[in-house]
Parts: structure tokens; sequence; C-alpha cells
């Protein structure tokens, strides 16, 4: 499908390679928000106290540096294709990462999560479809 | 349903709502510029332009809110159920899509965005 202007499979590309980025971000964040956890905020000086602590660790400033990689490589899709395409093909990381896990690290992936991978997988299709479809109304 | 559950919820759902604010800018921003072929002088020419738009620090803005905002749901909520609510905003970006960015939302357009959404509720509670 080199010649569709829509979602091209380079384009796939660039949408999972912000899913891995996106992963690697929520890692990041979750790594700076693990100390506070259990954290009680109350009023406006927790907040800061919270604020303050994640402001100081390394994992927050990581994690911020691969927002700023995911929205340049988003925004360069973006200018390619419709919101309404981008957004939920983009849910193929929760395909891939459960693959890959199976694959790689030996992980069982039990049958309520296979009924989900394909429902993601059937959605995925569709959407693309609609992509193409589009355009070829338009031409 | 317990308060606390009730709050998460609410954070989720404000947190997906702040992101289908961003994407909207966004992408607003960028139908204004085109990029034809990615070469990597046609990429930076298109970033300068972006960092440009000032319309982009209000979606920065945005994205800054819900990071915060997701920060400290992490620190209340299961991730399993948080990535599972957050399949909300699946449902918002295909409305705002449609509402306004005049994006045209066929119904397998429709059943592919649901679809996914259960796919997602199935993967990540599973």
């Amino acid at each position: 499908m080199p010649s569709n202007k829509n979602l091209t499979f380079k384009l796939f590309l660039f949408l999972i390679s912000t899913d891995f980025l996106e992963t690697f971000t929520h890692y990041c964040f979750k790594r700076s928000a693990m100390p506070q956890s259990g954290f009680q905020v109350l009023n406006i000086g927790d907040a800061l106290l919270f604020a303050k602590i994640s402001v100081l660790s390394p994992f927050l400033w990581l994690g911020l540096l691969s927002v700023l990689l995911t929205f340049v490589i988003w925004s360069t899709i973006l200018s390619k294709v419709d919101l309404s395409v981008a957004v939920p093909v983009a849910s193929f990381s929760y395909v891939f990462i459960p693959l890959v896990s199976m694959i790689f690290l030996r992980e069982t992936i039990g049958p309520l999560r296979w009924a989900g991978i394909m429902f993601i997988l059937i959605g995925v299709v569709c959407v693309s479809l609609s992509s193409k479809e589009k355009e070829v109304s338009a031409q | 349903m317990k308060p606390e559950m009730l709050f998460i919820i609410s954070l989720i759902t404000v947190a997906s709502i702040f992101d289908t604010i961003r994407e909207l800018i966004l992408k607003t921003a960028i139908n204004s510029l085109k990029i034809e072929r990615y070469t990597i002088k046609n990429i930076i020419a298109f970033i300068l332009k972006l960092i440009a738009n000032p319309w982009i620090y209000l979606a920065l803005l945005f994205s800054t809110f819900s990071l915060f905002l997701w920060l400290f749901i992490l620190t209340k909520a299961d991730l399993n159920l948080a990535f599972s609510l957050d399949s909300m905003h699946y449902i918002f970006i295909a409305f705002a899509s449609g509402l306004v960015l005049k994006e045209k939302m066929g119904s397998l357009r429709w059943v592919g965005t649901v679809s996914i959404v259960i796919g997602i509720v199935l993967v990540t509670l599973s």
C-alpha cells in the first residue's frame, strides 16, 4: 500500500514507535511516583510537596524527554493522517506488547486476553480500512 | 460504588478530556502546515514552524496537566484499572474528531473504535 496517502506502512511503523516511547514514558513516571505511593494530598502544601519530590526524581526528567520526542513524532504523523484514524491505530501496542511478552518472555496469555487482542486487531483493521475508503471517495 | 473508586474514575475522565483537548489543538495547528516528504530537511522545517505556532504551547500545557494528573492517579490506582478506564478517551477523540475537526466518521470507523475500546478493557483487566 505504498501509494495510499492516508495510512501507509511507514506511518504505521511510526505510530508503533510512539507507542514504545509512550510505554517508556509511563514506566519513567511510575518510577518517579513510586516513592510517594500512599501519599495523601489534602491541601495545596501537600500538592506542592508532591510536585517537589517528583521534580527531584531523574525518572521524571527522562520521562519528560521521552514526551518531547513522542510529541515530535506524533506531530509528524498527524500532518498525514486523520486524528480519528491515528489515535485508534496507535492502540496496536495493546496487541504488540502481550505478543512480544509471550514470544520472548514465555509469558502465557489467558483466553480473556486473547479475546481482547482479537477485538483490538479487528478494530485497528476496521479503522485503517475506513481511512482508505475515505481517500477513494475523495478522488 | 466506593467513593475512592468514583474519585479515580473522575480523575481519569478529566485526564482523558485534557488529552482530547490537546489532540484537537495539535491537529488543528498541524492541519495548517503541510509536510510533503519525510526528508530530514522537511521534518526540521516542519518542527520549526510547529514551535513558532503559539497554539502548540497551549497543547503542551494540557499535556502537562494531564501528565501530573496521571502521576497522581498512578499513586492511587492499580495500573490495570487505570489503563482500562483510560480507553474511554478513544470515544472522546472519535466524537471530537467528527464534531470539531469535521473528519468523516463512517460506520466502519465507529465499529473499529468501539471494538478497540472493548479489546483494551479485556486486555487490561485480564
